[in-house]
């Protein structure tokens, strides 16, 4: 495998997984990361972070604090609305590209 | 005997205790990421985040009976927190970091004849006063060379209409690199 090609496709694609397990219902960062972690898209704190920042100032989600049993209270992460619209846009986008991809090397 | 610092972490409660070159480690580690989220407006915020993160997981350290961290103890946890990396994570590009690869063009936003020492100064990144200094100094100098240079630029070169047009558009290339 192409590992840096495939590398950044998928740095692309993670924003919109973090998407899907968000719209699963509230969950705060270690629940997207262990979600993530035995998937191909297994990342860190460093990168989530900034790029859950990015996606609240784009509108596409929220956060509440919530206590916690243990510890300190916690960022909850929602989505908005319009994280909704943009996470069915994409699997919508994402249908129609695999049958594309799956297509467009078959000789009529 | 070795100097124990006391750490706190925004987000936690708890204290920590460190040997120097541990906490040296950490600080370096957060003064990083500092840098990396230069132009991220969220940055502060961004950082109590991580902070928090590594508090919780140095609360562990902790728990297993560790009392002062040390510089193995601190690396393991800032390993599983991983680098910030400011020029994908939050999509703001540390453009400090990589030379944006530039375009010659003429600009007509405050332009003097045809807008030749504004492309240069755009490019250069040096004042335009000066450019056109130069270019004064260079015409009168070698009899006419440096005009003629200013008119082959003037038909040679492609405008843009602003400064700030010049800079989108150079910016977005340098991006795509």
């Amino acid at each position: 495998m192409d590992s840096e090609k495939f590398n950044s496709l998928r740095k692309g694609l993670l924003e919109f997984l973090i998407l899907g397990i968000i719209s699963s219902g509230k969950v705060y960062a270690a629940d997207i990361l262990q979600r993530l972690r035995a998937t191909d898209f297994a990342t860190q704190e460093g990168t989530l972070y900034p790029l859950l920042s990015k996606m609240r100032r784009e509108g596409l989600l929220d956060y509440e604090w919530q206590e916690s049993g243990s510890g300190p209270p916690r960022k909850y992460y929602e989505l908005t609305s319009a994280g909704r619209k943009q996470l069915a846009d994409f699997r919508a986008y994402w249908k129609s590209l695999t049958q594309l991809i799956e297509q467009i090397g078959e000789r009529k | 005997m070795k100097k124990v610092i006391n750490i706190s972490l925004s987000g936690h409660p708890n204290m920590f205790q460190a040997d120097e070159a541990a906490y040296d480690v950490l600080r370096q580690y957060l003064e990083r990421a500092r840098a990396r989220l230069k132009n991220d407006p969220d940055r502060e915020e961004v950082i109590r985040d991580l902070e928090q993160s590594i508090a919780e997981k140095l609360a562990v350290v902790v728990g297993s009976g560790v009392e002062v961290m040390g510089i193995a103890d601190v690396n393991a946890v800032l390993e599983e927190i991983g680098a910030v990396d400011g020029d994908k994570g939050s999509g703001f590009a540390d453009t400090a970091d990589q030379p944006p690869r530039r375009r010659l063009c003429r600009i007509k936003e405050g332009q003097q004849i045809a807008g030749v020492c504004q492309g240069l100064s755009a490019y250069s990144s040096v004042r335009v006063d000066w450019v056109r200094l130069v270019f004064l100094l260079l015409a009168t100098s070698t009899a006419g060379v440096g005009a003629l240079a200013y008119v082959v630029m003037m038909f040679a070169l492609p405008i843009v209409s602003t400064r700030e047009e010049y800079f989108a558009a150079n910016r977005d290339q340098a991006g795509q690199m």
